[in-house]
């Protein structure tokens, strides 16, 4: 009850920001949501199937070339977003089947490769993308799009949390785990693995889209920057992989550390990017949120608590021993019908 | 092939670059058995596990689970036909707790009815006091026995279990066979490499020794015990 | 199409990435990590060499010794403060760290250099007439000065006992503890090498090609390309395939342009980690 109400309250006060708040502030949010989104939709393949990689960027440039190109040609901001994310998946499809076979850390340059590629194509590619140039288009209003990113964060989010009490989000822990076992016990990794790989490219490829809508310009830099790569993987890192609250967390960390950084000291902001990320790996490789938990830190919730609560309900309640083999095919099965005492 | 052997290993070869592993052999397992396979190191067990249950494709001859050839099915299906496998050095999901690792698995199962058939496992292994460990947190014996818990989720027709006595204090052994004796009286046929002879001796119904990549003797416990290759295969 | 020129160039380029490529690669034989920030090693030997040689006027034989040395002090630094923790935890945590180690290096370079470019036009210039063409002399120098250390490198990794010791510690550490090798002493050994490698190589580098704190990246990546391509591990595959590629880039970036040129190194490096991920030596990629 009281997490619900917590939850509304925020929701609220992030909904009424743009009415009372200037355009610094809402558009340091929209940068923020943006790099929420990001990092949520990391955390699905990084975090919970354990795919990670270094290539994310490419979808959020794909996508935000794709919108500009759209809105350009006279696409409603709104449509193109949702084409470029639409393109960015079946992107992903293409190339999951062929990248997700490579073990991870080829994998993970794999993907580092690809977007190169892709800034190399917009660099190159002239005639579509303006090359170095770059594509300007019309600015759409700022109070849009902090809405539009808004509802993208929040999507993730209950996304995130429902995959993370379901059967689904066990299995893709499994695979993050000990993809082999869990294939040998049944777990249909193949298909898990390009799903999540295609659901982690869908948004960003909005959010591109939404990126080049709020700075009402974008070039081959900005869209496949390896700096947004490294302080998305950062931000997921520190926050916690995996869980539903580490990339917010991580994401809110980053972008205020950036914003007070950024403003102070705009020469070392950079380095110091890469130093917080170097105190998580060493010290903290599985971030804050998980780190909370496994020390059991009151403020955080028991990750995947459902089926706890169900083994608590269940332990009450004394049922009769059961088989746990399937008689054999074919007929007569050995063994008696009643089960046997549990102790010898 | 007669119909009481639901598992059937026909004239399996595979080598690894020069190495030769499994040179031709063949084994015929029987419903409701306990069928062991052993052998010194290097004889070939663990390969044609592996082979079985489908992480490795053989390089000549055939694996049939019920009269159906195994070539070209993917572990995952080959364990959702009915096989389910313990490995040598457990496997558990690290990061998952014991209850997890169970429900993971249980493929078609509702969580509630997942829970339950995960809660009744424990109990019957007697490990309930585990559920929610964390599977790094476990000792080896407590691995073993959720590996077995944890096959035993997917309901298998028939067991494959790699060393399940492995490097456990003989206390520990008894109970696992005991435990195992309780499931074969339901009906569960167990198949598995070992090398703790005391056991497989006692327990097994039908024995395979290998060595050097082939099948060198085959029989009861009696019979391998007065077997004369065996005895210099391996003593 | 001027065929032999631009083999000839592209064999040139192609030097360089040879000692790129197998000082990255002896790094990931021996110890198993991908060093993310060789490209930046390679940044700040060439920009140290601009400020020895432009700014203070040492003569270019004084940057050939003392920045690889230079190099290899800051990547004894790197190794004592962060590699050596995590090299034997999983790939991608090094992968992280030392793309964090990258950020903080050019970070550092962009302070002291500042982010514009700088040349060394004075040194080397001019061209040479060999075999009827016209070559840069700056390009043939670095070709051979490259080639000589790569094949020293490959020299000293056979035939002494030192280089043995480091060989066996790549494919056998526990093999290599039993017989009495410091582990450690050979992976710092080893990485002081590979930076000072990638220091020379951007020493050779900056008298052909402008300097500036990013050109890590893009030289960097390019080496990853070549070990992939050669295969993780394998020395002469590094060396064979980073000629290969230099010859490649240049003829792509003749037909399409420099920038789609550049790209081709990529598309190459992808087509071999789908239909070989083993490369032409390597060892196993896939999952």
């Amino acid at each position: 009850m009281k997490s619900a109400l917590l939850i509304a309250v925020v929701l609220l006060a992030a909904a009424s920001i743009p009415l009372y708040a200037g355009s610094y502030p809402v558009s340091f949010l929209v940068q923020t949501f943006i790099f929420i989104g990001l990092a949520y939709s990391w955390n699905l393949i990084g975090g919970y199937a354990g795919y990670t990689h270094f290539g994310q960027v490419t979808f959020f440039g794909l996508g935000a070339y794709v919108g500009a190109i759209s809105i350009g040609n006279g696409v409603p901001w709104l449509w193109a977003t949702l084409l470029a994310a639409l393109f960015a998946a079946v992107c992903a499809a293409l190339l999951g089947g062929i990248m997700l076979r490579l073990k991870g850390p080829f994998f993970a340059i794999g993907m580092f490769g690809i977007a190169r590629v892709c800034e190399s194509l917009a660099l190159g590619l002239d005639n579509i993308t303006q090359g170095g140039t770059g594509l300007y288009l019309t600015a759409v209003d700022l109070e849009r799009v902090y809405y539009a990113a808004g509802a993208v964060v929040l999507i993730l989010l209950i996304a995130t949390w429902r995959l993370d009490s379901s059967r689904l989000g066990l299995q893709l822990l499994s695979i993050r785990e000990d993809e082999t076992a869990a294939a040998a016990l049944g777990v249909r990794t193949t298909r898990l693995k390009i799903g999540t790989f295609i659901a982690s490219a869908f948004m960003p490829g909005a959010l591109g889209s939404l990126y080049a809508c709020y700075l009402g310009y974008i070039d081959p830099t900005t869209a496949f920057a390896p700096m947004t790569e490294l302080t998305v993987i950062a931000m997921v890192l520190l926050g916690g992989m995996g869980t539903v609250l580490g990339p917010l967390v991580g994401a809110l960390a980053l972008s205020v550390v950036n914003e007070v950084l950024w403003a102070r000291l705009p020469e070392i902001y950079l380095a110091l990017v890469g130093v917080i990320i170097l105190i998580a790996v060493l010290f903290m490789p599985r971030g804050i949120v998980n780190f909370a938990q496994r020390r059991a830190w009151s403020w955080v919730p028991t990750p995947r608590g459902h089926l706890r609560r169900l083994a608590e309900r269940r332990g009450k309640v004394n049922p009769p021993p059961k088989r746990f083999a399937r008689p054999a095919q074919g007929g007569n099965a050995g063994g008696p019908a009643e089960p046997d005492p549990r102790r010898p | 092939m007669m119909q009481e052997d639901v598992l059937v290993v026909e004239d399996v070869r595979k080598s690894f670059g020069g190495r030769v592993a499994l040179d031709g052999a063949s084994l015929r397992i029987a419903r409701g058995s306990i069928t062991g396979v052993i052998g010194p190191n290097g004889s070939g067990k663990s390969t044609l596990f592996n082979i079985v249950a489908g992480t490795l494709p053989p390089d000549a001859g055939r694996v049939l689970f019920d009269g159906k050839d195994l070539a070209h099915t993917s572990p995952a299906e080959i364990c959702r036909r009915g096989l389910g496998r313990t490995f040598q050095i457990s496997r558990l999901f690290s990061e998952l707790t014991v209850l997890e690792n169970l429900v993971v698995v249980a493929h078609g199962l509702s969580d509630a009815d997942a829970v339950q058939r995960a809660l009744e496992l424990l109990d019957f292994l007697e490990i309930s006091a585990l559920r929610d460990k964390w599977g790094a947190e476990l000792s080896y014996g407590q691995r073993k026995l959720v590996e077995i818990a944890r096959a035993l989720m997917l309901a298998p027709r028939v067991m494959l279990l790699d060393e399940p006595f492995a490097g456990i204090n003989p206390r520990l052994q008894n109970r696992i066979v005991e435990h195992l004796q309780a499931l074969r009286t339901q009906g569960l046929t167990l198949f598995f490499i070992d090398h703790e002879m005391r056991i497989v001796l006692e327990i097994c119904d039908d024995l395979y020794v290998l060595a050097e990549g082939q099948v060198i003797a085959h029989g009861d416990a009696a019979a391998i015990r007065a077997d004369e290759r065996v005895k210099e295969a391996y003593f | 199409m001027p065929f032999v020129e631009l083999f000839i160039a592209g064999i040139l380029l192609g030097g360089l990435y040879a000692l790129m490529a197998c000082g990255l690669n002896l790094v990931f034989g021996v110890m198993r990590v991908i060093n993310f920030a060789h490209g930046d090693l390679l940044a700040v030997g060439a920009l140290t060499t601009v400020s020895l040689v432009a700014g203070m006027h040492l003569p270019y034989i004084a940057a050939l010794i003392l920045v690889p040395l230079l190099t290899a002090a800051i990547g004894l630094l790197m190794q004592w403060l962060v590699i050596r923790r995590i090299a034997d935890g999983p790939m991608i945590m090094s992968l992280l760290a030392t793309f964090a180690l990258s950020t903080i290096i050019v970070n550092i370079s962009i302070l002291i250099w500042g982010g514009g470019y700088r040349g060394l036009p004075t040194v080397l210039g001019g061209s040479i007439a060999v075999a009827g063409l016209d070559i840069p002399l700056s390009r043939l120098v670095s070709f051979l000065v490259a080639m000589a250390a790569t094949l020293g490198v490959w020299w000293f990794l056979q035939a002494t006992r030192y280089g043995k010791a480091i060989r066996s510690v790549s494919q056998a550490p526990e093999l290599a503890v039993i017989s009495g090798i410091s582990i450690n002493q050979v992976r710092n050994v080893t990485f002081a090498l590979g930076a000072a490698m990638a220091g020379l190589a951007g020493v050779l580098l900056a008298p052909t090609f402008a300097s500036d704190p990013q050109l890590g990246a893009r030289f960097g990546i390019k080496a990853f390309a070549v070990i992939i391509v050669g295969g993780m591990g394998s020395y002469p595959g590094a060396m064979l395939a980073a000629l290969m590629m230099g010859v490649l880039e240049v003829f792509a970036g003749y037909l399409y342009g420099q920038v789609l040129g550049s790209a081709t190194v990529f598309l190459a490096m992808l087509v071999v980690l789908v239909f070989r991920p083993r490369g032409i030596f390597g060892m196993g990629a896939r999952a």
